[in-house]
């Protein structure tokens, strides 16, 4: 008897440590280490990118032991992949410990063995589709697909991607970044295919290039990463971002120049971007409390305040934990009902087709 | 005198002027937009008083001091030693100084991560420290140059042979005549080498954006594409600083000429 | 006589030790030696050897022939077509501006404005340089402005783009022409008035004069400087990358985007682009150097 019990209170024991395998400390034990730790290295955080600067903020009040050391702002998430990379064996400040990609990037980097697994406090509260299961990357927020224009300079706003073909818009487009690089622009290519009725995935990328051959072949298209500097001083009027950007920017820009955010007609896109932890970070202990910053009530309202709509959100809205005031200053959920989350498999398949097609296909030759 | 050599020259000379002189119109006026509707220094108060750009217009003012001193320390005795004792070393040397003339700096640089990074023999961008040391070993490359050139220049003027010769006779050792003889000569020279390696130092971007070091020229292109007017503010305040820089350069050579004519 | 062996004896370091006199006569040098070594030639020839091996550490041509595909060939093209022509109008706008101020008989403090001036200006390249110019000629740039609504023309309605050809040659010119003033004034100044004097009184025209004898004596300068301006314009990236971020397709932007994210899928495909860069700029200097001793054969 005493032997089957003991038995079976050691098998309950080693069920209970290998099930709490990836939250093995405890919050108090993550602070500690964190601090010993002294420094946090993330990358590609712009300031006004879903309220990043104020989330860093209140980050650097909370633990104020903790140095946030924040690597290049513009970079896209292969850019990201690619620090990682390149840092392997370097502990110094230029290896990122966190990195904050595009859903396709995910599994990607996983695949590398660029991640490390953790599970947050509040891991279920994460929808299932936008996580991976043994928690080397998570989904935190998205917004969806839209048009930022400078109205000093465009008379009549687009309102669907194929008006963006018209004359009237010669030299005013552009996308935020590198195609090769950028999971936002990866993504307006999908979006430009999706309004071609194509399914997400290698059809949207193909007819996204289609379009944007053409759309370069008309001479509307601008080789310039898209921001609020180059929207205001006039080199790319119109740029396809995400909602949250061209919100952030308008509001910077306070007018002026007026800028006009305009979710195209048609089917919308949505885009996840997820959290990870470099799997040759540096401090993997502040990585870890980061992550549990970014998906607590606290970090999941900074999002909520820089326009984005947040991972937890329905069950943070039900629990009553987001204030009104922040729901009230959100885009309006019309767009957001019909939106469509491509799969990751989906965007996998998008992202090789624009990423390796992109330069035969469009490559953005300066004009002569 | 012809006249028609003195009109063309005119012509030629105003093309240039205009040429050179809109785009820095266009800058200021640029720059004066912040406010809608009316010209102000609003982007000049919001760049100046940016944290941001403190910092990173200290890091490199610092890193440009450091790369001048490293600078002059590498390059005066060779200067001096290939004068006067080596003479047949010197189409070697000033091969050497032409060649980040030739090699494209971002060459330079991507060598520099592909050779001192933490899996190699001299794990330089291991740590912040060791990268600040990478580049401003690699601005003193691009500042090697102009450097040597000012102070070959500033050695030339002054008879170095007749000059060590009367120190040694007087019982002064390498080291001493290199410092308390040489250097103060050539100061000079070494100051509009100086001067030169400010501006280059503070404008630059390729170094300091690959090595992810937070300097100036990189915060600048930050400014430009997320930023409405303060960028071209921040154009102004740059030509600003390489015109003091150069006006600077000019006061030094004219002080000069004025101590010679004492003589 | 006597002063040869002065000087010798003077210059011999204080100890007669033959070991000690060799260090010492090196050790002016090796400091210089070894920075050179260590941060410039080093990091080259990595890059060098770098272009023809695999990841595996073998030999192979691979990387080189991975080259020569549209999207990367294009490029290198293009770089190579923009180097060539803002250092030919930089030399020939350079040289007209230069020997007005020194030859053209306009007073002496303009003469000193301008070097000031190109002196500034060379070194304005880069960031500052392209917001200047998307101040003026961009979109909503003084001068686009001005146009429209004082002259009626619209520029961008005209097919006008900042970032086109046209644009980035007007840009890159800005660093170029002064440039070119500040090398070649110090040798129009060594043309000899005499020697102008002399082509006059046997009857020679003024560009008779310039043909025969003010060229030939300053071919060399202008072909060192077209060189030198050359590898300026081919290897400018920032410049470029203020005015479009890191999509324009010039080889130093390609190379900058390798670097920061593998854009191209291959890392040694970066070693490959920087190889070619070097070899380029590397010929253009040799082209330089036997053209420069043809020159000079002619003039002795």
């Amino acid at each position: 008897m005493k032997l089957k019990n003991m038995i079976a209170t050691g098998a309950s024991l080693i069920a209970l440590v290998a099930g709490g395998m990836a939250q093995a400390q405890s919050m108090d034990e993550i602070i500690a280490a964190a601090k010993a730790e002294g420094m946090l290295t993330t990358i590609a955080l712009p300031h006004d990118w879903c309220g990043y600067g104020a989330i860093i903020a209140s980050f650097k009040a909370k633990y104020p032991e903790i140095t946030v050391n924040e690597l290049n702002p513009d970079a896209g998430s292969a850019d990201e992949l690619e620090a990682i990379r390149a840092n392997k064996d370097n502990t110094g400040p230029q290896a990122p410990d966190v990195i904050d990609v595009g859903l396709a990037f995910g599994p990607q980097a996983q695949a590398e063995g660029l991640t490390q697994p953790y599970k947050v406090s509040t891991w279920d509260e994460i929808p299932a589709d936008v996580k991976d299961a043994d928690g080397h990357w998570y989904g935190a927020y998205y917004g969806v697909m839209a048009f930022g224009v400078n109205k000093d300079l465009i008379e009549t706003t687009p309102t669907t991607w194929e008006d963006l073909l018209k004359a009237d818009y010669a030299a005013s487009f552009a996308l935020t970044g590198d195609p090769r690089a950028s999971n936002q622009a990866i993504l307006a290519i999908l979006s430009a295919g999706m309004s071609r009725g194509a399914e997400p995935g290698a059809d949207s990328g193909t007819k996204g290039l289609e379009f944007m051959a053409e759309l370069n072949a008309a001479g509307n298209f601008v080789p310039v990463s898209g921001k609020a500097g180059t929207i205001a001083q006039g080199q790319t009027p119109i740029v396809a971002a995400w909602d949250y950007n061209l919100l952030a920017w308008r509001d910077s820009l306070a007018g002026n120049p007026e800028i006009e955010v305009v979710i195209p007609e048609g089917p919308v896109l949505a885009g996840v971007y997820v959290q990870a932890i470099s799997a040759y970070a540096p401090h993997p202990n502040a990585a870890k409390l980061w992550m549990e910053h970014l998906f607590s009530d606290e970090g999941q309202n900074g999002y909520v305040a820089g326009y984005c709509h947040t991972a937890r959100f329905n069950s943070m809205v039900a629990a009553g934990a987001v204030p009104q005031e922040l729901l009230d200053a959100l885009p309006p959920a019309e767009a957001y009902t019909r939106a469509i989350f491509p799969s990751v498999d989906q965007q996998a398949a998008n992202k090789t087709v624009v990423t390796e097609g992109w330069d035969a296909k469009v490559g953005a030759v300066v004009a002569e | 005198m012809i006249r028609s050599p003195r009109f063309w020259s005119w012509v030629a000379f105003g093309g240039g002027l205009l040429y050179f002189f809109i785009p820095l119109i266009g800058m200021f006026e640029f720059s004066l937009r912040a406010r809608r509707g009316e010209y102000s220094f609003q982007a000049y108060t919001n760049v100046l008083s940016d944290p941001q750009f403190h910092q990173t217009f200290v890091y490199s003012a610092i890193m440009a001091l450091f790369t001048i001193v490293f600078g002059v320390l590498i390059v005066t005795p060779t200067a001096f030693w290939v004068r006067l004792k080596l003479p047949r070393l010197r189409p070697i040397v000033e091969f050497i100084t032409l060649l980040p003339l030739v090699i494209p700096p971002i060459v330079i640089v991507f060598g520099y991560i592909r050779l001192y990074n933490t899996s190699s023999w001299l794990p330089l961008t291991g740590s912040a420290f060791g990268t600040d040391i990478l580049l401003m070993f690699g601005y003193a490359t691009l500042a090697l140059p102009y450097m040597y050139r000012a102070i070959d220049t500033g050695l030339r003027s002054i008879d170095v042979g007749t000059l060590t010769e009367a120190a040694q006779s007087l019982g002064a050792g390498w080291f001493t005549i290199i410092t308390r003889l040489i250097l103060p000569n050539v100061l000079v020279a070494v100051l509009s080498g100086a001067f030169l390696t400010f501006a280059i130092v503070i404008g630059e971007y390729v170094f300091a954006a690959l090595l992810n070091r937070p300097a100036f020229g990189p915060y600048m292109v930050w400014m430009g594409g997320n930023k409405a007017y303060e960028p071209a503010a921040l154009a102004v305040l740059a030509f600003a600083i390489t015109w003091a820089c150069m006006a600077l350069i000019q006061l030094a050579t004219r002080f000069s000429k004025h101590t010679r004519a004492q003589r | 006589m006597t002063d040869a062996t002065i000087t010798d004896a003077a210059t011999r370091p204080p100890a007669t030790n033959p070991v000690q006199r060799l260090s010492l006569t090196w050790f002016g040098v090796v400091p210089f030696l070894i920075f050179a070594f260590l941060f410039l030639i080093l990091p080259t020839l990595n890059i060098v050897i770098g272009a023809f091996r695999t990841p595996d550490g073998s030999v192979t041509l691979a990387n080189i022939r991975g080259l020569f595909v549209p999207e990367i060939i294009n490029p290198f093209w293009l770089s190579m077509k923009i180097s060539l022509l803002t250092a030919f109008l930089g030399c020939l706008i350079g040289l007209a501006m230069a020997a007005a101020v020194t030859k053209g008989g306009l007073p002496s403090w303009i003469r000193d404005a301008m070097l000031t001036f190109s002196g500034v200006a060379s070194n304005f390249a880069g960031v500052p340089l392209a917001f200047a110019f998307i101040a003026t000629l961009g979109r909503l740039g003084l001068v686009t402005v001005v146009l429209k609504e004082v002259f009626g023309i619209n520029l961008a309605g005209l097919g006008f783009n900042l970032i086109s050809f046209l644009g980035l040659t007007l840009t890159y010119l800005y660093f170029q022409i002064p440039l070119m003033i500040l090398i070649i004034t110090p040798a129009l100044d060594g043309l000899k008035r005499e020697w102008r004097e002399a082509a006059e009184m046997l009857g020679a025209t003024g560009s008779q004069y310039w043909r025969m004898v003010a060229m030939p004596v300053l071919w060399p300068s202008l072909l060192g400087t077209f060189a030198l301006l050359f590898a300026n314009a081919f290897g400018a990236v920032a410049t470029a990358m203020a005015l479009t971020g890191s999509s324009l397709s010039i080889i130093p932007i390609i190379l900058f985007a390798q670097i920061r994210g593998d854009v191209l899928q291959d890392p040694h495909l970066g070693y490959a682009v920087a190889f070619g860069m070097i070899v380029i700029t590397g010929i253009a200097n040799l082209v330089y150097i036997v053209l420069r001793a043809r020159a000079e054969r002619w003039l002795k």
